[in-house]
């Protein structure tokens, strides 16, 4: 897979802040990709830098494996922070001035409207509309023209519940059309719901890429409980199992991480009750993104 | 080109804001001009030309040209506040960011605020060589003997003079980037200047002040009336307009300089 986006050791500095420090990765094609982080973690500065409204201190980056310039914004569909148009312009009226920068045809407004359920507002000014309204106006401004690329920034901010749903179906339809999704969340179920590949930044710093079931995959682990004041025995005899990484105790249960690969549980189940140990509890875990993401970030 | 600037058109046609300070803008020039000149035309004795004694007859050809351009310069900062306006508002709604995002490079956003502004400059000088035909062949008798084309050099000296007071709003709002305080930057600098000009060239006669920015193109267009009484100044004033016309346009680079530079490489 070809190289959608590629960031290499981009470094920002504002003033003595240093907001990026030598940030690495690229996105591959059809990716849905979370850019993870909290707040101030230098997310919406990387979507900056890529799309040339800031300048990085150091580093460089490419679309579509050349060097970045106007062209190549065109083609990506982008919405960053906030919804930004002319207060005093109608929806339509700032379509079709996003549609001209953008070089492609005022035809396409009425789809992108419709999309985001905005057509019989498409006349109101724009400093009539609510949060929610002008995020989806914002939405339809990235959808203009049909782009194989969208960045989005926080896309369900200030959308109501419902606001929220359509959005995640939009961006999986969007991803099953082929498209590739750039997005930066600090909502950790949003990115588990839709990306398949995801890129946690702390502080600036990128604390690891990859696809998200690599990112949590190895983290599996088997969650096992026997009856009060078996835990000890427990303990010593999971430890004569093959491949046992990690043994840790948690709220009366012990939790099993094996290297990769791992066992079934059936054959734990087995193992245990031959060597003499009644389970009462018996599950596979697969670590959440969230506590992933706590782990990680809390170092 | 000529498509981004149909883009900057689709942005101000609906704006009324824009409309209103347009018309003002064009209307100030001859509204000035016609105050000043009603002012004059009741406030002083005629003799029996019909030409006031002391002034002459500032809004007759060839003095029709000073005249009209000078007035016209006192109200710089209505073309300065459309300017200050249409681009601190590309900031204020973060268009400007926008803009970039959608697919501009940041050059062409640049180029098409520096051609509005020239556009505009072009307007409020067309507007002055209007009133001033106005005023010399409608409200005034050309006299025999005198071509209505002498002196119209002050047309060329007032479309400097818009300009550099323009490309000064643009550079400010540039810099500053909100609205209400590059309006404020803009007059009080203004100001400022006109007083320490003053005290220096009066108290001191520190002649150097002529070339700070805003003084080297008011002097371009010297005060218009009581010309008899003043005439004392006239050749030295015509031998420093060149040096005038080259320091306001090295000026004019500067500031183009300035802005673009700023534009082009610093974060939006």
């Amino acid at each position: 897979m070809s190289s959608i986006l590629s960031i290499q050791s981009v470094t920002k500095f504002y003033g003595p802040i240093r907001a990026l420090h030598k940030v690495s990765f690229d996105v591959p094609s059809g990716a849905v990709f979370g850019v993870l982080g909290p707040n101030g973690s230098g997310k919406t500065t990387l979507l900056g830098i890529i799309m040339d409204v800031l300048k990085a201190s150091e580093g460089s980056y490419s679309w579509f494996g050349e060097p970045p310039s106007e062209k190549h914004r065109q083609q990506i569909g982008t919405l960053l922070e906030t919804p930004n148009f002319y207060h005093y312009l109608s929806g339509e009226r700032n379509l079709r001035i996003a549609a001209a920068i953008k070089k492609k045809g005022e035809d396409d407004i009425p789809r992108v409207l419709e999309m985001v359920k905005l057509t019989d507002r498409k006349d109101s000014k724009f400093n009539t509309y609510s949060l929610g309204m002008k995020q989806r106006l914002a939405i339809a401004s990235c959808l203009l023209g049909n782009p194989s690329v969208l960045v989005f920034d926080e896309p369900t901010n200030g959308l109501d519940p419902v606001g929220i749903a359509q959005i995640r179906q939009l961006i999986k339809d969007l991803s099953r059309e082929g498209k590739t999704i750039i997005m930066a969340s600090h909502l950790l179920d949003e990115v588990e719901k839709v990306c398949d590949h995801v890129a946690i930044l702390q502080k600036g710093q990128l604390l690891m890429a990859g696809r998200i079931d690599e990112v949590l995959t190895n983290e599996d682990f088997i969650e096992l409980g026997v009856d009060n004041g078996g835990l000890e025995q427990l303990r010593s005899v999971l430890s004569g199992l093959s491949g046992v990484r990690r043994l840790k105790e948690q709220e009366g249960h012990i939790q099993l991480y094996f290297e990769n690969g791992g066992i079934s549980l059936a054959e734990i189940n087995r193992y245990c009750f031959g060597q003499g140990v009644v389970l009462n509890h018996l599950q596979l875990r697969k670590k959440s993104l969230e506590s992933k993401f706590m782990e990680l970030t809390k170092k | 080109m000529l498509s981004l600037l149909k883009i900057e058109w689709m942005k101000v046609k609906n704006y009324r804001t824009f409309w209103i300070l347009l018309i003002i803008t064009v209307a100030s020039i001859p509204g000035i001009n016609y105050t000043l000149y009603d002012l004059m035309d009741n406030s002083f004795p005629k003799g029996r030309n019909g030409k006031t004694m002391l002034l002459g007859s500032p809004f007759a050809f060839p003095d029709a040209w000073q005249t009209v351009t000078w007035n016209a310069s006192l109200i710089f900062l209505i073309p300065a506040l459309l300017i200050i306006t249409l681009v601190t508002n590309e900031f204020s709604f973060k268009t400007h960011r926008q803009n970039i995002i959608d697919g501009w490079n940041r050059k062409e956003f640049i180029t098409l605020k520096l051609i509005e502004v020239l556009m505009l400059c072009i307007l409020c000088t067309l507007t002055v060589f209007l009133t001033t035909m106005a005023f010399g062949l409608i409200a005034n008798k050309v006299d025999p003997g005198v071509s209505i084309w002498q002196d119209s050099r002050f047309i060329l000296f007032y479309f400097i003079q818009v300009l550099s007071y323009s490309m000064i709003a643009l550079l400010i709002s540039i810099l500053i980037r909100r609205s209400g305080l590059s309006i404020g930057v803009f007059f009080i600098y203004m100001l400022i200047e006109q007083v320490f000009v003053g005290i220096m060239r009066g108290k001191y006669k520190i002649q150097q002040v002529n070339y700070l920015p805003e003084e080297v193109t008011d002097k371009l267009i010297p005060f218009p009336y009581a010309k008899a009484l003043l005439a004392r100044d006239t050749p030295q004033w015509e031998h420093l307009i060149p040096s005038l016309i080259t320091v306001a346009f090295l000026y004019l680079l500067l500031y183009l300089f300035l802005t673009t530079r700023r534009f082009l490489k610093s974060d939006l």
